[in-house]
């Protein structure tokens, strides 16, 4: 390899290095909540979710629908039911970025914290 | 991977309870920073478990990391970054099994989303076909001082993404892969069919677009 095209790999080299460094951008709170949405019907097509019940056993706290959910029902079928997916919440997160909605432990709500 | 998992609760839980022996415990333990933080074996195991709290922790916790990284190696097609990040995450569910601890999260994450930003440009150098009305003549100066002073002034960072933009996709793809990802000629000759040669003269044209665009952007400047 010449010199001067060593001396270009170089530079190239050193300009990829400093436009890596020249700022990380966050994940907009829209993709953060699609992501999750996916990854639970994901988790969801190879059998039931962790209850409710199991979740708050494990220190997670559950947000206030989650929480009146649990305490209404019994049955392992519907502890294990993603009740985002009947939620006003996920809709609004899925398609815009960080909505004002306040519930504590909603992790829709969590994704467009800074 | 998750359809084999329904048959496969017990194996799963003797895991978790190998990894919770092994690590004590599977509670939230206290961080330097005074919050509850998971570390990451445990976080695994219990998403693993399919805890949604736990699943969406992983989400809230990698997802900048893996966005970052995509979109600076998606410069010129930011159109693709969302998808793409969204099929690192599910390859990761579907792999995360897998993950034995040896090296961090993230790291383990940002090598799945890697592969997939290769086949990525993979796929882009083989579709797309470079316009040859998009080159145009241009007398290269003699020394690239100014390129070499605002490289030395760590200066070049956020002007090489902006060049990286307006370049056609071929040159930006091309000095991506070589540079950002530091694979060899011969690496991306063989993934995309062509000869090392080819890959290299490709290569060239893209550093003496790269290179144009930057004295051109730096014309009005000094005059």
């Amino acid at each position: 390899m010449s010199d001067n095209l060593q001396h270009e790999d170089r530079l190239f080299e050193l300009l990829a290095q400093q436009a890596d460094e020249a700022g990380s951008e966050r994940a907009p709170s829209r993709l953060k909540a699609k992501l999750y949405t996916s990854l639970v019907q994901k988790q969801q097509e190879s059998g039931r979710l962790l209850t409710l019940a199991e979740s708050r056993a494990n220190g997670h706290g559950l947000c206030v629908f989650e929480d009146l959910w649990s305490d209404l029902t019994s049955a392992e079928a519907a502890q294990s039911f993603n009740c985002c997916s009947v939620c006003h919440a996920r809709v609004l997160a899925e398609h815009w970025e960080a909505v004002p909605i306040y519930w504590g432990h909603c992790p829709y709500v969590a994704f467009g914290k800074k | 991977m998750p359809a084999q998992r329904a048959g496969e609760t017990n194996a799963k839980s003797d895991y978790i309870n190998q990894m919770n022996q092994g690590l004590g415990t599977c509670q939230a333990k206290e961080s330097s920073a005074g919050t509850n933080q998971l570390s990451d074996q445990d976080l695994v195991a219990e998403v693993l478990r399919k805890d949604r709290k736990a699943t969406a922790e992983f989400v809230a916790r990698y997802a900048n990391h893996v966005y970052g990284y995509v979109r600076r190696r998606l410069i010129p097609r930011a159109d693709f970054v969302d998808d793409l990040v969204q099929e690192i995450f599910i390859a990761a569910w579907e792999n995360l099994e897998k993950f034995r601890g040896d090296a961090p999260l993230r790291s383990w994450l940002l090598g799945i989303a890697r592969h997939k930003v290769e086949d990525h440009y993979r796929k882009r150098l083989r579709e797309i076909q470079l316009q040859d009305e998009e080159e145009s003549a241009w007398d290269e100066p003699a020394s690239f001082h100014e390129l070499e002073e605002a490289i030395a002034k760590r200066k070049a960072g956020q002007r090489t993404q902006e060049i990286l933009k307006t370049l056609p996709e071929t040159y930006s793809v091309i000095l991506l892969w070589r540079y950002w990802e530091k694979r060899s000629l011969r690496d991306i000759a063989v993934q995309i069919g062509k000869t090392e040669k080819g890959v290299e003269r490709m290569l060239a044209r893209a550093r003496q677009q790269f290179k144009k665009r930057w004295y051109e952007r730096q014309s009005p400047a000094r005059g």
